[in-house]
C-alpha cells in the first residue's frame, strides 16, 4: 500500500486532576524543579519492590490498576491517577473539550436501587475523589459511594434510612 | 525492449494516481473531527512495513441507472489486506470514509467478502476497522446483497477465527449487524456511533429528540446495550489496546493461545489474598482484588467492564497461559446475577469454549436478582443462557468460591454437579440452599411468630444455620467440592489443577446444534 504513516512526535504528555506534565521518549531520568535537574531512576529489588531512588531516598511505587492509557498507582501511599497521551490524542481532547464544554458540576447517582445507611458529607463540605460519600444497603450489601471527583458539596439529597431508586440523584459537587 | 518499457511507465503512472488520492486536504478534514484515516489506522494496527493491501486499484461499479454523483475513485473506499500484529498473521479491512462517506458499494463489499474468506481458509484473525455512511444509495440492491455476503461470511467463521470489530465513526442500519455479529465489538468515545434508525427517524417516528451520542455513542453501547464490549478515549489507544487483546487469544479454533513467559513477580503462595474478603457477609470487597492477586502480574484485561457489572469478566495469563475469568462482584449489587450479567457471561464463556481457554470461576454470589423488573423481562430464560454456556463448554473448568454460593446461582455458577472439573472452596464459604435469614424465615416460621422475643431467636438460629450449614466443610465431607483450601495457596492450587486439565478431552456426541434458550 502507498504509505503515508502517522507521524508521531517525539513529545507525549501526561495528565494528572488538572495538572500537565510533558516528557519525551526515550524518558531521561531527571526531574526538574526550579531551575535544577534532578536525577530520579526507577528500580525494583525483591525487598522493596519498585521504587523511586531520589536523593538517595527509597518511594515505593505500584501500578494498581492499568487500563490502557490510564494508570492508578500508589506512590508513598498515596493514589493517584493519570493518562498518558500521545501528540494526536492530546490535540483530540482540546478539540473535543472546545466543542462539548467543560463540566462544572457532578452528580453522584445510585448506581442500584437500595437503602440510604450513612451519609458522610455536609452542605459546604470538601471530598477529595475516592472518598466514601454516602453507604448504600443493596441486595444486604453495603456498598460504599464514592465521589469521583475533587471538590465542594453543594447538595445532599440523600436521606439516612429512605430507600433510593437506581440513577437517583444523591449528592451535588462543584468542581 | 519498448513495450515493456511503456508497461512500466505506465505501472509508475498508476501508482502516482493512487499516491495522489489520498490528499494531505481529506486526512486534515478527518483529523479536525478528532478521527484518523484509514490509512493511518491500519499503519497503527500492524508491524512496520508488514501489511500488503490488495485489491487497491478496483474502481466502483456501475450505476444501473444515473442518480446521485459516484467519484470514480481507487479501491472504491476501503483498504483490504493482511499482515503482522505482533508477529502474528492478522487479516483486515478498513473503511475510507474520505471516499464516498466510506459507503459500501458492490464492489467495495466484494473486497471485503475476499479478505474475509482468506481469513477462514488460513485461519487467521480479522480485523475490521469500520466507519462508514452505509449501504450506497446510488447502487441500491446490489448494496444492500453486498452486506448479505458479508454478513453470511461472519457467520461461516463464527467459533473457527476471532473476528473483531472496531467502530470508528458512524455504523448506521443494516451495517450494525456486521459487528454485532463478530464476537467482540470496539469502539471509540464521542466519534463513534452505532444505531438501526439514527436520530432523524426517531424524530420522524416517534416525535423524541435525541442526539446521536445518547443514542448510541460509545458510552451507551459499554454501559447499558452490551453492545460494545471495549470504549477508549481516541483512536490510537483504542488500536493499541487491541493490539494487546489480541495477544490473549489463538489465531483459531485448532490451535492454543500464545504462551508468554511469566515474570514470577505473583507468588505461588500469595499471603494478600487472606486479608481481601471481609468476615462480615455483608460488606462488600472489590474482586478485582482477588483476581490481580492470582493471575500473573498485571495480566488482567476487563471485557464489558460497564455492562452488567456484578459479574466480572476477561481474560488473565496463569503462569503465562491466557485463561478467561467469570468472577461475581460483590461491590456492585452485591453479585448478584441479573439479566445483563448472565448474558454477559454466556457469551464470554461461549467465546472462550469456541477458542480453547480454559476456565476460572470466582465465585460470591447471593443469587439472581429479584423483582418484577427482572422476572418479567425474562431472568428464567437469560439465566439458563448461562447455564447451558457453562455446562456445555469442554475447556477445563474450575471454581474458587470465595463466600456466597447460595441456590440457583451456585449451580449454574460451574459447581462440581455440572461439569465443573475442580471446585475449591475458601475457609469463608457459605454454600446452601439459601441465606442464613431467608432459610430461618420458612423453617421456623411459627416459632419466631409465637416467642416472645423473635430477634433473639431468629439471631441464635441464624448463627446455628452459619455453623451447621451455611459453610464449605459439609460440601468437602460429601464430594460436592474438591477441597477447601488456604486462600493463600489459590494460585498454586490453581496452576497444577489446569496443568492436570492440560489433555482434557470430551467427546461431544455429533448433533447439528443444540438448542440454546437465546
Amino acid at each position: 500500500m502507498t504509505n503515508n504513516k502517522l507521524q508521531v512526535k517525539k513529545l507525549y504528555s501526561l495528565t494528572s486532576e488538572k495538572k500537565k506534565y510533558s516528557f519525551s521518549l526515550p524518558l531521561k531520568h531527571s526531574i526538574r524543579i526550579g531551575k535544577r535537574e534532578y536525577e530520579v531512576k526507577l528500580k525494583s529489588d525483591e525487598k522493596f519492590g519498585t521504587y523511586i531512588l531520589w536523593k538517595n531516598r527509597k518511594y515505593p511505587v505500584e501500578i494498581v490498576r492499568s487500563r490502557q492509557n490510564k494508570y492508578e498507582i500508589l506512590f508513598n501511599d498515596i493514589s493517584y491517577t493519570f493518562t498518558v497521551e500521545t501528540p494526536f490524542s492530546l490535540q483530540r481532547m482540546k478539540v473535543l473539550n472546545s466543542k462539548m464544554g467543560k463540566a462544572e458540576k457532578e452528580d453522584i447517582k445510585a448506581p442500584m436501587p437500595g437503602k440510604i445507611i450513612d451519609v458522610l458529607v455536609r452542605e459546604g463540605s470538601s471530598v477529595l475523589r475516592g472518598e466514601p460519600v454516602v453507604i448504600l444497603e443493596a441486595m444486604k450489601m453495603q456498598n460504599e459511594i464514592l465521589s469521583p471527583v475533587n471538590g465542594v458539596v453543594t447538595k445532599v439529597v440523600a436521606r439516612v434510612n429512605t430507600n433510593v431508586m437506581k440513577d437517583d440523584l444523591l449528592v451535588e459537587i462543584k468542581l | 525492449m519498448e513495450i515493456s518499457g511503456k508497461r512500466y511507465k505506465a505501472f509508475i503512472d498508476r501508482q502516482a494516481a493512487i499516491k495522489h488520492q489520498y490528499s494531505p486536504k481529506q486526512a486534515g478534514k478527518q483529523h479536525s473531527k478528532g478521527k484518523l484515516t484509514a490509512q493511518e489506522r491500519i499503519s497503527l494496527l500492524f508491524d512496520n512495513d508488514t501489511f500488503e493491501e490488495i485489491d487497491a486499484f478496483v474502481t466502483p461499479a456501475d450505476q444501473p441507472v444515473e442518480f446521485g454523483k459516484v467519484e470514480r475513485s481507487f479501491g472504491d473506499g476501503v483498504i483490504v489486506g493482511h499482515g503482522k500484529v505482533n508477529g502474528r498473521l492478522v487479516f483486515s479491512y478498513a473503511q475510507d470514509f474520505t471516499i464516498m462517506g466510506g459507503s459500501l458499494g458492490i464492489v467495495h463489499a466484494k473486497k471485503i467478502a475476499k479478505i474475509q474468506e482468506m481469513a477462514m481458509k488460513m485461519g487467521a484473525p480479522i480485523i475490521a476497522l469500520i466507519d462508514s455512511g452505509g449501504a450506497r444509495i446510488q447502487e441500491g440492491v446490489a448494496s444492500l446483497s453486498g452486506y448479505a455476503s458479508i454478513f453470511q461470511n461472519i457467520i461461516n467463521s463464527s467459533g473457527i477465527i476471532p473476528q473483531i470489530s472496531v467502530i470508528m465513526g458512524p455504523a448506521a442500519g443494516g451495517a450494525v449487524y456486521s459487528p454485532a455479529l463478530t464476537d467482540f465489538v470496539f469502539m471509540v468515545n464521542h466519534t463513534s456511533y452505532m444505531f438501526v434508525t439514527g436520530p432523524n427517524v426517531v424524530k420522524e417516528v416517534l416525535n423524541e429528540d435525541v442526539t446521536f451520542e445518547a443514542l448510541g455513542g460509545a458510552e451507551i453501547h459499554a454501559r447499558k446495550s452490551g453492545v460494545a464490549h471495549m470504549i477508549y478515549d481516541d483512536e490510537e489507544n483504542t488500536i493499541l489496546a487491541l493490539k494487546k487483546f489480541l495477544s490473549y487469544l489463538p489465531s483459531n479454533n485448532v490451535e492454543n493461545p500464545p504462551v508468554v513467559a511469566d515474570d514470577g513477580s505473583v507468588p505461588d503462595i500469595n499471603e494478600k489474598l487472606i486479608n481481601i474478603v471481609p468476615d462480615d457477609p455483608n460488606k462488600a470487597y472489590d474482586v478485582k482484588d482477588v483476581i490481580n492477586q492470582i493471575a500473573d502480574r498485571n495480566s488482567f484485561l476487563e471485557i464489558s467492564e460497564l455492562f452488567g457489572a456484578s459479574l466480572v469478566t476477561g481474560f488473565a495469563r496463569l503462569k503465562g497461559k491466557t485463561i478467561g475469568i467469570i468472577a461475581n462482584q460483590p461491590k456492585v449489587l452485591a453479585g448478584v446475577l441479573d439479566i445483563d450479567s448472565s448474558t454477559k457471561g454466556a457469551r464470554f464463556i461461549r467465546f472462550c469454549d469456541a477458542f480453547n481457554i480454559p476456565l476460572l470461576t470466582l465465585e460470591d454470589v447471593p443469587g439472581f436478582l429479584p423483582g418484577i423488573d427482572q422476572e418479567h423481562a425474562g431472568i428464567i430464560r437469560h439465566g439458563a443462557k448461562l447455564l447451558f454456556a457453562y455446562s456445555e463448554a469442554t475447556v477445563p473448568k474450575i471454581t474458587v468460591i470465595l463466600r456466597k454460593a447460595y441456590g440457583g446461582a451456585y449451580i449454574v455458577m460451574n459447581s462440581k454437579s455440572l461439569g465443573g472439573d475442580f471446585v475449591f472452596a475458601w475457609p469463608t464459604a457459605e454454600i446452601a440452599v439459601m441465606g442464613p435469614d431467608g432459610a430461618v424465615a420458612i423453617l421456623y416460621r411459627k416459632e419466631l411468630a409465637e416467642s416472645k422475643d423473635p430477634a433473639e431467636l431468629k439471631k441464635e438460629l441464624v448463627k446455628k444455620y452459619r455453623d451447621k450449614i451455611a459453610n464449605p466443610f459439609i460440601a468437602d465431607e460429601s464430594g460436592y467440592i474438591d477441597e477447601v483450601i488456604d486462600p493463600a495457596t489459590t494460585r498454586k492450587k490453581i496452576v497444577s489443577a489446569f496443568e492436570a486439565l492440560n489433555n482434557k478431552w470430551i467427546k461431544v456426541p455429533s448433533r447439528k446444534h443444540g438448542n440454546m434458550p437465546l
